[in-house]
């Protein structure tokens, strides 16, 4: 009994102790940059004061909090979803990176952004992108799941979701070809993954999106959890696989969608986070992990964006770069400490 | 009626196609039913038919008389819970975690405990000895504690029935006791009805009530098994070549297939030891005389040796005696095993005695002091020998040097020809 209290005051204190990084790694990130901002002065604009700059208070709230806001969403996404596919698929590698979920976001958004003209779209609208990059998503997710069906090698299955990411890739290069350079710079930008120049109106978007499927994901913990047993013994629980399987791959691919399509792809996070906080929390319940993941993804993403801005300023580097520089050593580390199977 | 499962003419498969046809099974309450049968028989394909994780073919399996494919989900769950052979990722959830799981059906959306369903997990953890194991993680468990675990959370369930796949696959033999033992507790203590395929014939044979025999898709047979396991049962329906299955013993032989070139005699369980020392190091041999009673006998046969026996409790009979006779005369070699000496074996020692006298090379395996006492005057001129092995490395080395000689025969006979032609 008392190792079972321990443990569960060990994750409550983990939580908090995440939860107080992000606000700290928030604050950091709004305050440095090309102009820096004092701590003291970025928590006055924040509070509403007036502390005699408005330069600083645009920066602030019209650049720089967006941005933080976005990756704290962002991350919180794309690690739910690598943690889904993770149950889902019972392998411990994968994530929408790996399975070319996110290389079938870019195709369309690719086709929207690069084609859009062609098509007859002049203006490239928020809720057009993410449709875009769902339907690339979808379609990828569909494809690999179907293949799941046939073959029941997890390697087979990998590499089939690998090889529908080159093909994605190749077509999205394709495109390329025949795009205009002014947006095709700004779609090369995104591809490499940022969350630079994030707007509130797509933040809107983020949060109305992402939220509500985030806090589905946890109420689908319980069922999460007979997942784990494998599908035939989650049937024998009473658990109505065929219907919650669609659940997960619906929920999955919207998470992926709604932040390739803003973001842009980004790897990593999906993968390494999910690993790091069963490690930490010393858990595979979802009831614990799926708030550990929400959190931890925030932060990771948090702390690689601060550090794609800040390690060699005034360069920003690409976002995906930090994450799986960041990521995969942490994950090996964890990996050799632990040395057990996840 | 107390019928918990009944299913009846159900073929079972994938899709159309049938794996087993004409299943009948009927399951009363704390009742422990076996499925045996050669890998590929289809025994998992059955199991899994009846737990409603895969649609019959043909017919219905019924549970306290519904059919289970008219059962909601979660109401056919708090009847009937499953132990598979499923790799299970659980790693970091603990043993009581993974326990509490069996309340899945019970539990409200968040699957949160309540004082009563904590104390079905404890009762079932107490159930099974596994209380100890309570907080540590799945990882660090043993194949069979691993195996246990899952049969609490099957218990947990609180089911009237229970359908495992293997559980005793890949335990040692410890552990594939304590499950049987386990699983026969929950039968007799709570009146859980067990449905279990098994790969261990003994453990089946002597743990479960009922056996179902799979082969060639069909059940071959269905009963206690005292009906159904007759001898050769276990030989054909495993398809078994290269070693002998005898299931009065419950023991398995490989068989051996050299000409006999050493005669042992035997009786009460004095050549069994001896008997599958020698077909080991690659010999063949003539066992006798045997009374049919004698459990020398049956491992004998089960040996493949060729074995000259007696009715049970007869004194050895003159056609048997001869017989012997003649087979030692054929050897080189001949081996007392030591055996007690009474009434109806008297014979046997003057078998030895023969051999000696026709001028065999005789082992014996009994204490020095009492070979005086054995053979009378003849006891110098035998091997007085304290193990089998000793008796083995005697007859391997004279063989080699007989090879040897034959060889080197052969040598001079062909220098012998090059010197004719020359």
């Amino acid at each position: 009994m008392d190792q079972k209290k321990q443990r569960r005051n060990r994750q409550i204190f983990l939580i908090v102790l995440l939860l107080a990084l992000i606000i700290i790694v928030s604050l950091i990130s709004i305050s440095v940059g090309s102009v820096n901002i004092s701590l003291k002065n970025v928590v006055g604009i924040l509070m509403g004061w007036d502390i005699g700059n408005n330069t600083f208070k645009s920066i602030v709230m019209d650049i720089r909090l967006p941005r933080v806001l976005a990756t704290v969403i962002g991350g919180a996404c794309l690690a739910v979803s690598g943690l889904l596919l993770q149950i889902f698929f019972r392998n411990p590698i994968v994530e929408p990176y790996v399975l070319g979920i996110s290389s079938g976001a870019s195709l369309f958004v690719g086709l929207v952004v690069l084609g859009g003209y062609t098509f007859g779209v002049k203006h490239v609208t928020p809720m057009f992108l993410f449709g875009g990059a769902f339907i690339g998503a979808m379609i990828v997710m569909l494809a690999v799941v179907f293949a799941a069906k046939k073959v029941k090698n997890i390697t087979t299955l990998l590499i089939i979701g690998m090889m529908a990411g080159f093909i994605c890739s190749a077509l999205t290069s394709m495109l390329t070809a025949f795009a205009d350079k002014e947006s095709l710079h700004g779609f090369i930008m995104w591809t490499m993954g940022s969350f630079s120049g994030f707007s509130w109106l797509q933040d809107k978007y983020l949060y109305i999106l992402g939220v509500p499927f985030i806090l589905l994901s946890f109420l689908l913990s319980k069922p999460l959890n007979a997942m784990l047993f494998g599908e035939n013994y989650a049937l024998s629980m009473g658990l109505s696989i065929k219907t919650f399987r669609m659940i997960i791959i619906l929920i999955a691919s919207v998470l992926t969608a709604t932040i390739t399509a803003f973001a842009g792809p980004i790897a990593f996070v999906g993968l390494a986070v999910p690993h790091m906080v069963r490690i930490t929390f010393g858990t595979s319940d979802n009831r614990i992990l799926i708030p550990g993941v929400i959190i931890s993804g925030a932060l990771m993403t948090g702390v690689c964006d601060l550090g794609a801005r800040m390690l060699l300023a005034p360069t920003e580097l690409p976002l995906g770069a930090i994450t799986s520089l960041f990521g995969a050593p942490i994950v090996i580390y964890l990996l050799l400490r632990k040395g057990d199977d996840l | 009626m107390n019928n918990v499962i009944v299913a009846e003419n159900l073929d079972v498969g994938y899709e159309k196609k049938v794996v087993v046809e004409q299943v009948d099974v009927c399951g009363i309450k704390g009742q422990l039913i076996c499925l045996l049968g050669p890998n590929g028989a289809g025994k998992t394909t059955i199991l899994r038919t009846l737990a409603g994780l895969l649609a019959p073919v043909k017919g219905a399996v019924q549970i306290n008389g519904d059919d289970i494919r008219d059962m909601k989900k979660a109401d056919l769950a708090k009847k009937l819970a499953v132990v598979l052979t499923e790799q299970v990722s659980l790693g970091l959830l603990t043993v009581y975690e993974i326990a509490s799981m069996g309340r899945y059906p019970h539990t409200n959306f968040m699957g949160k405990l309540t004082q009563e369903d904590k104390e079905i997990v404890d009762k079932s953890l107490r159930a099974v000895n596994a209380v100890h194991l309570q907080d540590r993680y799945y990882s660090e468990l043993s194949d069979g504690e691993k195996q246990k675990i899952m049969i609490v959370r099957a218990l947990v369930q609180q089911p009237e029935l229970i359908v495992l796949d293997e559980p005793t696959s890949h335990l040692d033999i410890k552990h594939k006791i304590e499950v049987i033992r386990i699983l026969h507790k929950l039968c007799m203590e709570k009146g859980i009805t067990v449905i279990v395929s098994l790969h261990d014939i003994d453990l089946a044979i002597k743990g479960c009530q009922t056996i179902l025999l799979i082969q060639n898709g069909k059940i071959a047979a269905q009963g206690t098994p005292e009906e159904i396991i007759k001898e050769g049962t276990i030989q054909k329906l495993y398809d078994i070549e290269g070693a002998q299955y005898n299931e009065l013993l419950g023991s398995l032989e490989f068989t051996n297939s050299q000409n006999p070139e050493i005669f042992v005699t035997g009786g009460n369980g004095t050549g069994i030891g001896v008997y599958r020392a020698i077909s080991r190091a690659g010999y063949g041999m003539y066992c006798g005389v045997l009374h049919e009673n004698d459990i020398d006998f049956h491992v004998g046969k089960a040996l493949n040796c060729n074995v000259i026996w007696e009715e049970a409790f007869n004194r050895i009979n003159d056609i048997n005696y001869k017989m012997a006779q003649k087979q030692i005369e054929s050897v080189d070699y001949v081996i007392d095993t030591g055996f007690p000496v009474g009434n109806i074996n008297r014979l046997n020692v003057e078998l030895i005695l023969n051999s000696v006298k026709i001028g065999k090379t005789v082992f014996a395996l009994c204490d020095k002091d009492s070979m005086k006492n054995r053979y009378g005057e003849l006891a110098p001129k035998i091997h007085c020998c304290s193990n089998i092995q000793e008796i083995i490395n005697y007859i391997s080395k004279n063989k080699y040097l007989k090879g040897m000689k034959t060889c080197n025969d052969g040598i001079s006979i062909i220098n012998r020809g090059q010197s004719a032609s020359i």
